[in-house]
């Protein structure tokens, strides 16, 4: 035995540590911290995929205080981030809600199967679909509107809903992942507390605000966070419904960055909003913990 | 309970079971549309509106269009390749990296698990950029490596899985440790079998993530033949002006149909095991 593994021995687990940690540890510097590194150091310079980079300063972070576009860019990216995060924390919550009330089994399966489906589906899929769905002259949802007598809808060619409807697209895929973990939540309630609240009288109402909606908070705020990460991360829903468009009313700040990186082949300028767009997330998630903390209550 | 049903009561059975129903309509009718497209013969009745269904004109020719159109098999093909070997790829290095910060005891852990977690906040997105000059440096791109390889280290992983073994008893270890059972042996045989599963959430959830990823093949491949299925869709519509659309739908439709059977095979698994892997943070 080495002087180094008696060491271990006594000190710890270090060796069988180092073994268990090495696949992880590898692959986390090589397409981790090494991109990352490269994020870092590519935003100061002028770098373009057909000739090395000249250095360039603080040109590339001087450009994101004067791209107006960035800033609106950002400016929709928050707003369907922020209105898919509400769908899906809110309406999430009130199908979840509805599908532990009693009802036989089979069709509580058959509801659970249908909202969870679209989850599983490719979102380029999705995208091809609802760009049907919704066509101004074809489609069968401005079909369905005239029944109701309402005007047709431009869906995909409107600034104002161009973005409405990459919002209802991705919510309408991803909900089902946030009413499976609020079922989750649901079923590891006690059922004790909610029968002690029944004996006591408590409506149905009051039961859910004064016991399920505090013992849920953990889910809630889980849920909080992944749907926000998620959702400012959206690419494909608007690179196939809209291409971002109108104008840029519905592009999100990945499709910017894609476009300048491989699109105008601009990468050190693509790497300082790269850079700016983790900022955001770190900021967000920030927030996210310190509210956590005044509210979360863990059982 | 029966001998409190009121007409509010029911009342509120009713509307439940409205909203469900109008919910469940609304997520499942455009599969069922686009369905009806991949077997309809003509573009035209199609975009009939109403809707309507005439059994005389289905027809089969839109699936052997779609194969004539794109190498519809080899997307299938890649996008299996792909996830399975991120999935299996990940399962392993997140167990075992779990593993250690659950269970062992050694210096720099608390600072390497923050690394861990920070970097949760550093998605490929932000590093796209740098990823795709690194693998072009080492001549990955237009290689399905390109898509393996920046998929495996997850730190959302690590995590869940983290969470799952420290609450396991430690009990069951003690009794191995003492009858001399190596750490490996340890993890292998008593930690990974009760893990069944937070270890299925975490694969069907990386399999769903890569299998429908857009971003990094848009970037890293340029020949069509080493595409995936989300990017072979869109080629597919992209030649919408000279295909048909019951070409299109039936390539939705073939992409569809198999996640549709896996999921129903396995959906009751896929419900428990989030719910007895309890996602929190």
């Amino acid at each position: 035995m080495s002087v180094k593994q008696a060491q271990a021995r006594t000190r710890g687990d270090g060796v069988a540590a180092l073994a268990f940690l090495t696949p992880s540890i590898l692959t986390f510097l090589v397409f981790v911290l090494a991109p990352t590194i490269g994020v870092l150091i590519l935003s100061f310079f002028d770098w373009n995929l057909l000739s090395d980079g000249t250095f360039a300063g603080l040109d590339n972070f001087q450009r994101l205080f004067t791209d107006e576009r960035l800033l609106g860019v950002y400016g929709s990216t928050t707003y369907m981030a922020l209105v898919i995060l509400a769908v899906n924390v809110v309406l999430g919550l009130l199908l979840a809600v509805l599908l532990e009330t009693r009802m036989p089994r089979w069709i509580r399966a058959f509801f659970r199967l249908s909202f969870l489906f679209p989850f599983v589906v490719s979102a380029s899929a999705v995208a091809l679909i609802w760009r049907f769905l919704l066509n101004k002259d074809l489609g069968l949802v401005n079909y369905l509107l005239g029944l109701t007598g309402l005007d047709r809808i431009d869906w995909l060619g409107s600034s104002t809903w161009a973005p409405i409807s990459v919002i209802m697209v991705n919510s309408w895929k991803t909900i089902g992942f946030s009413i499976l973990v609020y079922i989750a939540g649901l079923q590891s309630i006690p059922k004790q507390l909610r029968e002690a609240a029944i004996v006591d009288g408590a409506g149905a109402w009051t039961r859910f605000w004064r016991i399920t909606f505090p013992l849920l908070s953990p889910t809630i705020f889980f849920l909080v966070v992944i749907n926000t990460i998620n959702s400012f991360q959206i690419f494909a829903e608007p690179r196939v419904l809209t291409q971002g468009g109108p104008g840029d009313s519905s592009r999100t700040i990945v499709e910017y960055l894609y476009d300048r990186a491989f699109g105008d082949f601009d990468l050190g300028y693509a790497s300082a909003i790269g850079i700016t767009f983790a900022l955001v997330l770190v900021v967000l998630t920030a927030i996210q913990f310190w509210f956590s903390r005044r509210w979360t209550h863990y059982q | 309970m029966s001998s409190r049903l009121t007409v509010g009561h029911v009342a509120a059975r009713v509307l439940t079971f409205v909203i469900l129903v109008v919910a469940a309509v609304a997520i499942t009718a455009p599969f069922l549309w686009i369905f009806r497209g991949a077997f309809s013969g003509s573009d035209a009745e199609l975009y009939r509106l109403p809707p309507t269904f005439h059994a005389e004109n289905l027809t089969l020719d839109n699936f052997g269009k779609v194969t004539e159109q794109v190498p519809y098999f080899r997307f299938f093909l890649n996008s299996i390749i792909v996830s399975g070997t991120v999935t299996i790829a990940q399962l392993i290095t997140c167990s075992t990296a779990a593993y250690a910060f659950a269970r062992l005891r050694f210096r720099g852990k608390g600072v390497l698990f923050a690394v861990v977690i920070g970097s949760l906040m550093i998605p490929i997105q932000v590093t796209i950029v740098p990823l795709f000059l690194v693998m072009s440096k080492i001549g990955m791109t237009n290689s399905l490596w390109a898509l393996i390889f920046p998929g495996i280290f997850s730190a959302f992983g690590i995590f869940l899985l983290r969470q799952h073994f420290m609450a396991l008893p430690y009990e069951l270890e003690e009794a191995a440790k003492i009858d001399g059972a190596s750490r490996f042996h340890t993890f292998a045989r008593i930690i990974l079998p009760l893990s069944g599963p937070s270890i299925a959430t975490l694969g069907i959830l990386c399999f769903t993530y890569w299998w429908n990823d857009l971003l990094l093949p848009l970037v890293m491949i340029s020949d069509t033949d080493k595409q995936t299925l989300p990017v072979g869709l869109v080629l597919l519509a992209g030649r919408f002006s000279t295909g048909s659309l019951g070409t299109i739908a039936a390539g939705i439709a073939m992409a569809i149909v198999p996640v549709l059977i896996v999921f129903i095979a396995a959906q009751r698994y896929i419900v428990q095991s989030i719910a007895s892997s309890g996602l929190k943070l």
